[in-house]
């Protein structure tokens, strides 16, 4: 028999109906969660139909919007990316926030460090990016161990790790670092070489959106194309049958764990220079690495998914932050309004995975 | 620094008292999960727990009314892990995760709703504590373990009925098998799904009453984030504890002790950062889990979703 005919060939009607089918399901979904959401609005005092209006106008309706998106967008796919990468190894990374932090840390120290150091701009923007990856790495890097070495649930390590880094950039930010002119929780700036260029001028918004959809394509490559992103994919996979297959269980997880802090990094030391003019401050991450893990989790893991959901929730990221300010829908609003829209659209997916959407037809 | 200061009553006395929320969310999580449910969205429940059970506290003026309301709001959220892990057998991680970001959230906005912006934190009365008669006055450690409040009490009272519920009554023997081997138990005419779900929403509520504990005993005020771990620590007891309902008590109390005691050296070392203070409860968690994952042996069926029909 040949190879060919082992192949079976998808007609293409079933694959229009496999999207469209996506489609329905996702629209009801996202549709079911903005009317449990209203109720927040509605208990806020705010018009509902104003309320919506104003969160695709604010972060589509103006340059500047779209810049606030780009840039919303930039550490929640990046968070989303670490989050993903970790459970495609077999790890949960709930550490999000704290590599944020410590990869902003190493990226302003080696900021403060390059002050009177003659090397062209680009190079430094390069390194101080680079001491951000590494920062955050490292910082993961010790729940790895700890997961690898001891056996430490990774969940718990990185939730308390959480607590300190916010510890320690506190003590940073209003004590040796302190600028005593901005005021309370916030440091001098870095050199201004150092600051990320823009990417569209006058809309506010900077170059980190590349590294992030170049990280995508990364980390895509990584599990794809690479032997470590095999081994690290069978040990999320399967941990018991990679052992017996020769792949180093330990080494695989505190890698994974390190890279996927690493990129949480990376989104700390482009904050510090695109968005915070090379400042380190308390509250530079609004809770991306929670959110991280939504997104991960409703992009099922996937890079190239993980792509479409984060800029979904970053225009809802930047339309609540305009309602704040318009209807004074408080900023935990956030949190609430994106967990509703994770928890309904798994509940839509997860009746679906059950059969009882019965007018979707079959789970392909 | 003198070793009198470790010691100290009031340290102790604090230290019993912060106990006693660690050790509450740890018994409700511990019912849950020998049922067979992981519930990591304990963190986030106890911020509802406190955030609607102060609100209600705030506008009733009733600490009874505070409590009953942090734990029926918790119970929900309860539930709805429950319909998510039971029902949908769905990632209970997953799921659990959601809900505790969802939790983190809630509170807050319920908060900015009720109130709006204010410059001065609305404030409850808090819980008075009931010194119980001569035993209060028993030299030193009298005031340390019996002048506390009703909440204390009860929290340890929990522990030895608890474990008689579990060890040696019909009842808890049948919760026992739903998270050791649910389809033994199902053989043998046990409903699991029903006893789960009366386990996630029952061990919901003991944890919505333990996040209350914090407003309504220590703090009088709500402030984001008022949780701070202490969720996540409560999880880890009932590793430490080995899912018996005794054994965190002694966690419990030394995370405590650790909470109350950086409270002390940053009044007394003020040349140190009190950051560096501050981290030590988290770091001091850490580094008691690497001692206690070694023996960890879970619930035979945790994190299992049940399918009846699906063959065994």
């Amino acid at each position: 028999m040949s190879q060919a005919t082992l192949v079976r060939r998808v007609p293409i009607q079933k694959i229009a109906k496999s999207l469209l089918r996506g489609l329905v399901l996702y629209g009801i979904s996202i549709v079911v969660a903005l009317l449990v959401n209203s109720l927040f609005i509605a208990a806020s005092g705010g018009n509902i139909i104003d309320a919506y209006s104003k969160i695709f106008s604010s972060s589509f309706g103006s340059w500047i919007g779209f810049g606030q998106t780009l840039n919303k967008w930039t550490p929640l796919l990046l968070g989303a990316l670490a989050v993903a990468l970790g459970n495609r190894g077999g790890v949960y990374n709930i550490g999000v926030d704290g590599q944020i932090y410590i990869g902003a840390v190493f990226a302003t120290g080696l900021g403060f460090l390059l002050a009177d150091v003659p090397i062209p701009a680009p190079l430094i923007v390069f390194l101080v990016l680079l001491a951000g990856f590494i920062g955050g790495g490292m910082y993961a890097g010790i729940a790895g161990y700890l997961r690898a070495v001891y056996n430490v649930n990774e969940i718990f390590t990185t939730v308390m790790m959480n607590f300190v880094a916010v510890f320690i950039v506190e003590y940073l930010a209003t004590g040796p670092w302190n600028d005593p002119i901005a005021g309370e929780a916030i440091t001098l700036p870095i050199i201004s070489s150092a600051h990320l260029p823009s990417l569209i001028p006058r809309t506010g918004s900077h170059l980190g959106i590349l590294f992030a959809l170049l990280m995508v394509f990364g980390i895509w490559f990584l599990l794809n194309k690479t032997r470590l992103g095999f081994h690290i994919r069978a040990v999320g996979d399967n941990p018991v049958a990679s052992e017996v297959g020769g792949v180093n269980i330990r080494t695989s997880i505190f890698l994974t764990l390190a890279l996927s802090g690493a990129i949480a990094g990376l989104a700390g030391a482009v904050e510090v220079i695109g968005v915070h003019g090379g400042r380190l401050i308390l509250g530079l991450t609004p809770n991306y690495g929670s959110l991280a893990i939504l997104i991960s989790a409703v992009g099922m893991a996937s890079p190239t998914i993980i792509l479409g959901w984060s800029a979904f929730f970053a225009v809802f990221f930047v339309g609540s932050d305009s309602l704040q300010r318009s209807i004074s829908f408080p900023a935990a609003g956030v949190l609430v309004f994106q967990a509703v829209m994770f928890l309904i659209i798994m509940w839509i997916r997860l009746l679906h995975e059950r059969g009882s959407l019965a007018f979707l037809g079959e789970k392909s | 620094m003198s070793f009198e200061l470790l010691v100290d009553p009031s340290l102790l006395q604090l230290a019993l008292l912060m106990s006693t929320p660690l050790l509450l969310a740890a018994l409700g999580e511990l019912i849950i999960e020998r049922s067979g449910i992981l519930n990591v969205a304990i963190e986030g429940m106890m911020s509802v727990g406190a955030g609607v059970g102060f609100l209600v506290a705030f506008f009733t003026e009733d600490h009874l009314l505070g409590s009953l309301a942090a734990m029926a709001a918790v119970a929900l959220m309860g539930w709805l892990l429950g319909y998510y892990g039971i029902t949908l057998r769905a990632n209970q991680l997953i799921i659990g995760l959601g809900l505790f970001i969802f939790g983190l959230g809630l509170p807050s906005l319920l908060y900015r709703i009720a109130f709006g912006p204010q410059m001065v934190a609305p404030r409850i009365d808090l819980m008075p504590s009931l010194a119980i008669p001569f035993l209060s006055e028993i030299p030193y450690i009298g005031p340390v373990l019996f002048d506390q409040p009703l909440l204390v009490y009860l929290t340890y009272l929990l522990v030895p009925v608890l474990s008689f519920f579990l060890f040696r009554t019909p009842l808890g023997l049948q919760l026992r098998a739903c998270g050791e081997n649910p389809r033994a138990a199902d053989t043998l005419g046990v409903n699991i799904i029903a006893t789960r779900y009366a386990c996630v929403i029952i061990g919901a509520a003991i944890i919505g009453l333990a996040g209350y504990f914090i407003p309504a005993i220590v703090t009088a005020t709500y402030t984001d984030n008022i949780i701070g771990g202490r969720g996540w620590i409560a999880l880890q007891l009932v590793i430490f504890g080995r899912w018996l309902p005794g054994a965190s008590i002694s966690g419990a109390l030394l995370f405590a002790y650790i909470e109350a005691l950086q409270y002390r050296l940053a009044l007394i070392a003020k040349s140190v950062p009190p950051q560096l203070f501050q981290t030590l409860p988290y770091i001091v968690a850490i580094l008691v889990m690497i001692q206690v994952y070694q023996r960890a042996e879970k619930p035979a069926a945790l994190m299992q979703p049940y399918n009846r029909e699906a063959r065994g």
